[in-house]
């Protein structure tokens, strides 16, 4: 295979690998969150995103990658592309037992990805890969719900109790120190870059700060962090428990109709 | 702090097209419109046509009360007059002339005129 | 999700006779009753009893099938499921809303509904105290459940108090698609492999008996408490707790059986002479305990409940305190 299409199949695996992960935490919030309506609403984000990574394991079905649902359920740790923020798990204790989840992390991840995402799609609208452009094409529209949800979260949170306003600043902190591989498209950029297949991450990254600047009052004023990149496959503990979670019926049987 | 000023009902109305009337789908609670207005849609209307959504705080309605419902609402079935029914004879008369009936379905056809040149 | 309604106090209040007679009159030409029209405290606080515990079953209700929802086995599945329980929550919103509106005179809200589920003064229904072990036990639920909880929620589609009844017309619709996403789930695992036919199996076996308690005891003296006479009374429900639970069978038996499942029941039949079913009773003691909160999983969906709600308290009242400053 050349050097193009498996830089090309990096970046879908990236598109996809991220709407997976953050559906999945949305999955797992579904029926928790702190307002019965907003749950409701949360959960229609959450389905749509999933939609959004089922689209994109297509394009790579096509690309003859596999079913979607291996895709999805058989990768092991090392082959996700997902960047680290987006499997970070949603607070403390488990979903179906403890969930002693954070809405502030819910609030700051759903409007920095949603913002982050939006971009990306208005790069790959113009992508020299056809399908893909399309594809963000289709989603754009969508998604316009997705960030405005999120970002009225944030405005109001912000606007509110000092306890609500502390938790927020505290999420916007670590997503500060966590989230530098966003704006890393792996090891194939460059052939991403030279193909077109998308624009340069730098110049993403500075619309993604112009938009959250005209939101959030004091962002940290210092240099994006990572913990690991999660495009080079580098994850962390709490992907192996997603992973193992949203595979476990699945794996009881791959081959098996479900 | 008190978490029940956090329960501020909302009335939800939508529009399916920019044809139809506005349409009462259901109540929720909100903090305040914004937030009503972002969780409206996705609670009420996920499988619907929308276009367009109001939310009004339900404090603002003034519905009518159990009396006026009983009261306020009743009519005799005597007002042909304002209606077609008592212009049904026409139509026979017309005929008689070899004139069409000016229907509810032939004027609402008038909306389109034949154009002319220049 | 109404039939063991706990004996209400002080319900026999002294009406004014003439107003009562009114609402009766209006009852009996099959009017609709609107939230703020004049109610007799008795049908004010069964439909509060009645549509309070309906609409926490279906938060409770919730919590079972949701723990299959980041499992379920495809995208597809995964989505489906997600789009299922998402609507049970809405339901819950929905019928939320109208005991809110009733629980208005008392100066009661949303807070106290739940702070009533979680100190256990409001009950949820008896099927949502079960474990769900396995796939099979979300399609159980999906199909099953959902099928008992149609035939309880189409009787009530009539029910002469308007916001309730509005209320049903759109929970009914969505059912239609909860019932088929129950089938397919049930139907995928009953054509496919021994396993997935084994672990259909089972659940059914373990279910069994919870369905037939869905509908509550037939009569009061089982268990010592039911409003089924009250609902009638005031056509909220055509229906008793026995005529639904063998509509119940006259729907889903014949289903089950063509599946090539059996109940685990091995008296369980059709009666053409009694034109109904014979099974056998479940154990209404059991099902007592259930209801007080001492089922197998109470305490453990209690406790998701208690802490989604706690843990982030501090959202509704930051915003309850920046709703004053906003237009």
């Amino acid at each position: 295979m050349d050097k193009r299409n498996e830089a090309l199949l990096d970046l879908l695996y990236q598109c996809a690998d991220d709407d997976l992960l953050v559906s999945f935490r949305g999955s797992e919030w579904l029926g928790l969150a702190p307002h019965v309506e907003a749950d409701v609403a949360f959960s229609s984000i959450t389905q749509n995103t999933m939609g959004h990574a089922v689209y994109f394991y297509r394009l790579l079905q096509e690309l003859g990658e596999g079913d979607v649902d291996v895709l999805a359920h058989e990768r092991p740790a090392l082959k996700r592309r997902n960047a680290i923020y987006l499997e970070k798990r949603n607070g403390d204790g488990q979903y179906d037992e403890d969930p002693y989840f954070d809405w502030a992390l819910a609030v700051v991840r759903g409007y920095f990805y949603e913002t982050y995402k939006r971009v990306k799609l208005i790069s790959l609208t113009a992508s020299s890969y056809e399908p893909l452009a399309i594809c963000a094409k289709r989603i754009l529209p969508e998604q316009r719900y997705h960030l405005a949800y999120w970002k009225e979260w944030m405005k109001q949170l912000q606007q509110s109790s000092p306890i609500a306003r502390e938790k927020i600043r505290t999420r916007i902190e670590e997503a500060w120190s966590q989230s530098l591989d966003l704006f890393d498209f792996g090891q194939y950029e460059q052939t991403l870059l030279n193909e077109g297949y998308i624009t340069d991450p730098l110049e993403l990254k500075q619309q993604w700060l112009a938009e959250l600047q005209s939101t959030v009052k004091d962002l940290p004023s210092r240099p994006l962090e990572q913990l690991k990149n999660g495009r080079n496959g580098e994850h962390t503990t709490d992907l192996d428990v997603a992973l193992a979670t949203l595979s476990e019926v699945y794996q009881t049987d791959p081959v098996a109709q479900w | 702090m008190n978490e029940q000023d956090f329960y501020q009902e909302f009335e939800v109305f939508s529009r399916k097209n920019p044809r139809s009337g506005l349409m009462h789908q259901f109540s929720l609670l909100a903090p305040n419109e914004e937030m009503a207005m972002i969780l409206a849609q996705e609670n009420f209307m996920r499988r619907e046509e929308v276009m367009d959504v109001w939310v009004v705080p339900s404090s603002s309605i003034r519905h009518m009360t159990d009396e006026e419902r009983q009261a306020l609402t009743q009519r005799i079935d005597n007002k042909n007059y304002r209606t077609t029914k008592a212009y049904g004879y026409l139509r026979k008369k017309w005929q008689d002339k070899e004139q069409g009936m000016l229907d509810e379905q032939e004027i609402m056809s008038w909306k389109e005129v034949k154009k002319h040149r220049g | 999700m109404y039939h063991y309604l706990e004996h209400q106090k002080g319900s026999n209040t002294n009406e004014d006779p003439i107003l009562y007679e009114n609402f009766m009159q209006r009852i009996e030409n099959g009017d609709k009753i609107e939230a703020n029209d004049w109610m007799p405290s008795e049908y004010r606080d069964t439909l509060i009893k009645l549509i309070s515990m309906h609409g926490i079953s279906e938060i409770m209700g919730a919590l079972p099938e949701k723990e299959w929802v980041p499992k379920a086995p495809s995208l597809e599945r995964k989505l489906a499921i997600m789009a299922k329980v998402q609507d049970e929550m809405g339901h819950g919103q929905l019928l939320l809303r109208v005991t809110e509106d009733l629980m208005k005179p008392y100066g009661r809200n949303r807070q106290h509904l739940m702070e009533d589920l979680l100190s256990g003064r409001l009950k949820f229904h008896n099927v949502f105290h079960m474990p769900t072990k396995t796939w099979a036990d979300a399609g159980m639920v999906g199909w099953l459940v959902d099928g008992a909880a149609i035939i309880s929620q189409t009787n009530m589609l009539d029910a002469s108090y308007g916001p309730y009844q509005r209320a049903l017309q759109r929970i009914c619709k969505e059912e239609v698609f909860h019932a088929q996403h129950g089938e397919s789930i049930i139907m995928a695992l009953a054509e496919g492999t021994d396993a997935q036919q084994k672990i259909l199996q089972d659940s059914l076996n373990r279910w069994w008996p919870s369905l037939l308690m869905f509908f509550g005891p037939a009569s009061a003296e089982t268990t010592g408490s039911s409003k089924q006479e009250i609902t009638i009374k005031y056509n909220i429900r055509k229906s008793t707790n026995e005529e639904l639970r063998q509509a119940f069978l006259d729907k889903y038996m014949p289903r089950v059986f063509s599946l090539g499942l059996t109940v685990p029941d091995e008296t369980m039949h059709y009666d053409d002479v009694q034109e109904k079913w014979i099974y056998q009773q479940p154990d209404w003691n059991e099902f007592k305990q259930i209801i007080q909160n001492k089922g197998p999983r109470s305490k453990e969906r209690l406790k998701v409940r208690e802490i989604a709600y706690s843990n982030n308290s501090w959202v509704r009242e930051a915003l309850a305190v920046a709703g004053g400053d906003r237009p």
